[in-house]
């Protein structure tokens, strides 16, 4: 058939819409493509009630709706961490040897990042992630709070109302055998066996103040983590079991498992890799706390940035179980969770949480980041807690600090340090 | 050592001298910048205001009528300050004000129940008000080493697992005046402990397991009442003069118990079988109320336990024992009926020995059976404690003849006092625990709590008794109590139960439900009551039958 002008002019409008059509079921098959909202988004940008369908699949539902509903967004340049060098050399030395055994657990594992090589299509992949997540680089210890002007963690719990109650408490965690920095290196003798120790301190209001916690999470899989609760009106350090993780921190909206966004033990869970995806986060928060309505949640003073992340959906093995589903999305760099998703048993959309960072610096003066204000928002009920947390590292702080001893010497509003 | 000593006094004194001349650099002003800075980085205040009312709800007192249940109206200040000038050294201050009237129906209790008749009036006005200048808590912290604890001052010092009940706990007395009996929702065990002067000393020999050694000692500096347990007695005498001694009180026991105290003392010498003791409250000399302890604790894996020791004046109120001081005499009007017969008895405690021990774990599936509970234990051992003892029935010590009387003195024990080797124990299981279909929120557990407390005498005797009421002091004693509490709506509203049971026949109940705005965190109501009960009146927690109460709790905390 001799083609002629007219007939090339159909033949190309048809290769051009076959085109179209293959490319949109190409994005719509694989989510670690860019999409064409993704690529669109460029500092400078604001994203509003208007154009909301532009950072669709980067935050989480609920704050999805808050922008349809008014909220503005703007997107900022977005701002690049590099991992420390001695977390980087730690993983050259001793990845060679990590392997994953029979029940997800971690042989073999010294120090670093567990798997920084790992293939998409690997089976265990989510497994591995799962593990680069929990030990991704954060510091040899560190105060939570350490950071913020007053050195303590402001909670704010906000009522669906917009009523609001405050809380002030620190947490320092010790890591005692993943040690990068500070000697001895890389695990304080006779720690070897744990993966790391947390005390809480509430501080305020007065009746709270005083109560401590202490919480010892070990390597082995098959040991439950040790809690020890210092009860100030009493005056009596109580044993609790640390079984019931799903329990609710009232009137935080937090459960002992959403502390640092995903707290429970690695091997109690399956993990799959959904793949990697684009979402929006802040990691260069700028103001600490950020601006914020009374009664609100949304930062009124901080842009937003465009940030690759591998997304990890969490399961539990354990059928009751709170969250029967959890999505991470973690910083493909830091591997720190930027959004957190959470359903509930009947499949219903429960809470997101999302964490800003912010740069701080070590002693030496080099820039690494940490968590700024995480924000947890229950759907269902519409309580929120607001957690400004940021980190003072390598403090230095003694193993002897993590003992028993620090609860039976607490004075109310007093420190440990 | 001694060269470690000196420089430990010297590091105190130089830090102390510090603060006290330094702060401000030479040339500048008190109250200037130097200072605000000091004060703003170094200094945090805090406490609450609380007022705390009561009513009696009893039905049956003799002493009630609608228009005087008013039984507490209890207004209390309690600022606190905490001093960090360094890693090394803090210091904590805080004060108590207390401001509480008397009460008409506590008088009206008081004249019916203080010997001799009609001498027992209104308790003096500032009786349960506190407004010493001296601070409620004043200690310095020290830390030589990371491992090494020292604490100076006026302080708590609290061993033990239990909740509501002490069993270890009885380094500091405690004032049980103010609070109705068991009343935990109402008063806590750390509200009414009365704070010692001493130092403390907490050494981490091996923190991976815990390994601490404590070492305590007090010297017994206080005043004297503020050496042992205060309490509201079953019994009082007046003696004429004002001395303040007098303490029965809207917590006493009804008087109904305090008759067979006597008949416990006395074989009547007179024709008349009426006895009206006499006796005075021995409180410790200043030398002689000192006390020392101390205990090592250690983690086995999960088990984490200790033992330990503590050697000094036993402060606490239900040890003591009367010790009979002369042969009862005959007396009349107007200290007795005439024909009576008066006993001359010092209520006394005494050094006592305790070996203690403590442990808790957690359980969690053993055997496959979700326990999940935590378990905790404590025990104190007593060598030759002391009992009151008497004859019963009553018996003429000289011919063996029976008297007629439901008791009498004993014949062995010239004092009335035996001494018995005793074990007291304690068990609890703690448990959190999700009941959905009670809760707003299905994630919010119920606390719960369950203790089992039993004291043991070794070689029990038939006649030992109970000196506030002569109850029959059995060989095993036993109290079971149990605890549950949640939240609901954000944890604005917080219901709590205290249960207590003695499988002789008596109960208590203390529920409680306690409101916390929502959109203020430094507010707390809390409405609670003690309610008591028992087959009968004269033992146990019956003895409070005729106290049960209902209470509203108001706090502010800054």
């Amino acid at each position: 058939m001799k083609l002629t002008a007219q007939s090339h002019g159909s033949v190309a409008r048809n290769d051009t819409v076959a085109c179209v059509f293959l490319y949109i079921v190409i994005l719509l098959s694989f989510p670690g493509i860019i999409s064409a909202a993704e690529a669109d988004l460029k500092p400078g940008d604001t994203i509003g009630p208007q154009n909301w369908q532009s950072i669709e699949g980067m935050v989480g539902e609920n704050l999805l709706n808050r922008v349809k509903g008014g909220y503005t967004i703007q997107i900022k340049p977005s701002k690049t961490y590099r991992p420390l060098k001695e977390y980087v050399e730690a993983t050259e030395r001793y990845s060679g040897k990590v392997a994953l055994g029979p029940n997800g657990e971690l042989l073999n594992y010294v120090a670093g990042q567990p798997f920084p090589k790992f293939d998409p299509s690997d089976p265990q992949i989510g497994q591995k992630l799962a593990w680069n997540f929990f030990y991704r680089w954060l510091g040899d210890d560190y105060k939570t709070g350490g950071a913020v002007k007053g050195g303590k963690i402001i909670r704010a719990a906000i009522e669906k109302d917009g009523s609001e109650r405050r809380a002030d408490l620190v947490s320092y965690f010790l890591f005692p055998s993943t040690r990068y920095s500070l000697n001895p290196k890389p695990a304080i003798p006779g720690y070897e066996h744990i993966d790391f120790m947390q005390l809480r301190v509430d501080s305020y209001p007065r009746d709270a103040s005083g109560t401590t916690t202490l919480e010892i999470r070990y390597k082995d899989p098959g040991r439950a983590d040790d809690l020890y609760i210092y009860l100030p009106s009493i005056r009596r350090i109580r044993r609790a079991t640390t079984t019931q993780r799903c329990q609710t921190l009232a009137p935080s909206e937090f459960n002992l498992d959403d502390i640092n966004s995903f707290n429970g033990k690695i091997t109690d869970f399956n993990y799959k890799y959904l793949g990697d995806k684009k979402i929006l986060a802040n990691i260069s928060q700028e103001h600490l706390p950020f601006a914020r309505k009374p009664g609100d949640y949304l930062p009124l003073d901080e842009k937003w940035e465009v940030v690759d992340t591998h997304v990890l959906e969490v399961t539990p093995k354990d059928s009751s179980y709170c969250y029967p589903r959890k999505l991470l999305h973690l910083n493909k760099v830091t591997f720190d969770t930027h959004w957190t998703l959470m359903w509930d048993n009947k499949g219903a959309y429960w809470k997101e949480q999302f964490g800003f960072f912010t740069p701080v610096k070590l002693a030496d003066g080099r820039e690494v980041w940490s968590v700024g204000d995480v924000v947890i928002h229950n759907v269902q009920n519409g309580r929120t807690t607001i957690v400004t947390a940021t980190r003072a590292y390598n403090q230095g702080y003694p193993a002897s600090m993590f003992s028993l001893g620090t609860l039976q010497s607490i004075m109310r509003g007093g420190s440990i340090e | 050592m001694e060269s470690t000593q000196r420089k430990l006094v010297s590091l105190v004194t130089a830090i102390l001298a510090t603060i006290v001349f330094g702060g401000p650099a030479a040339g500048q002003s008190v109250g200037g910048d130097d200072w605000e800075t000091l004060f703003k980085e170094k200094v945090s205040f805090g406490g609450f205001v609380e007022n705390t009312t009561g009513f009696s709800i009893s039905h049956g007192s003799r002493f009630f009528n609608t228009s005087n249940r008013f039984i507490m109206n209890r207004f209390t200040v309690q600022p606190e300050f905490n001093f960090e000038f360094a890693e090394a050294f803090k210091l904590f201050l805080s004060w108590r004000f207390v401001a509480e009237p008397r009460y008409s129906a506590e008088t009206k209790s008081r004249e019916a129940a203080v010997q001799p008749a009609g001498t027992g009036g209104a308790l003096p006005a500032d009786f349960y008000s506190e407004y010493k200048g001296v601070p409620w808590e004043a200690v310095a912290d020290i830390l030589p080493t990371d491992r090494l604890h020292l604490r100076i001052g006026r302080q708590f010092i609290s061993w033990g697992e239990t909740d509501g009940q002490r069993l270890l706990d009885v380094i500091n007395p405690q004032n049980l005046t103010f609070s109705p009996p068991a009343a935990v929702n109402l008063f806590s065990l750390e509200e009414s402990r009365v704070p010692q002067w001493g130092i403390r000393m907490l050494y981490t020999v091996r923190p991976v397991s815990n390994t601490i050694l404590e070492l305590f000692a007090n010297p017994g500096f206080e005043n004297k009442k503020d050496r042992v347990d205060e309490f509201a007695p079953t019994n009082d005498i007046s003696d004429g003069k004002a001395d303040g001694d007098l303490r029965y009180g809207r917590w006493s026991a009804h008087p109904e118990s305090r008759m067979p105290v006597a008949r416990l003392l006395a074989n009547p010498v007179g024709p008349v079988p009426v006895v009206v003791p006499a006796f005075k409250r021995d409180y410790p000399d200043a030398g002689d109320a000192w006390k020392i302890g101390g205990r090592i604790t250690h983690s086995f894996g999960e088990l984490n336990a200790g033992v330990g020791y503590i050697r000094g004046y036993n402060p606490q109120a239900n040890d003591m024992v009367f010790k009979m001081k002369s042969a009862p005499t005959s007396c009349g009007p107007p200290a007795c009926p005439p024909g009576g017969t008066l006993v001359r008895a010092d209520l006394v405690n005494d050094q006592t020995n305790i070996f203690a021990a403590h442990f808790n774990y957690p359980l969690g599936d053993p055997l496959g059976i979700p326990i999940k509970s935590a378990m905790r234990g404590e025990l104190a051992f007593y060598p030759n404690k002391p009992y009151n003892i008497g004859e019963f029935p009553g018996r003429n010590c000289n011919t063996g003849v029976a008297t007629g009387l439901r008791a009498g003195p004993s014949c062995e024990h010239s004092d009335n006092v035996v001494e018995k080797h005793t074990v007291r124990y304690a068990l609890g299981l703690d448990r959190s625990t999700f009941i959905p279909f009670l809760q707003d929120d299905p994630w919010r557990p119920f606390r719960m709590s369950l203790q089992i407390f039993q004291s043991i005498i070794l070689d029990h005797e038939d006649g030992i008794r109970a000196f506030g009421h002569a109850t029959k002091i059995e060989r095993v004693s036993t109290l079971f109590t149990f605890r549950i509490g949640t939240g609901y709506l954000g944890d604005t509203i917080l219901p709590d139960i205290f249960l207590g049971y003695d499988p002789a026949g008596y109960y208590t109940v203390n529920p409680a439900i306690t409101y916390q705005p929502p959109w203020n965190e430094k507010i707390q109501l809390t409405l609670t009551s003690a309610i008591y009960g028992g087959h009968n009146k004269f033992g146990g927690l019956g003895l409070f039958s005729e106290k049960d109460s209902v209470f509203l709790k108001m706090r502010y905390q800054f």
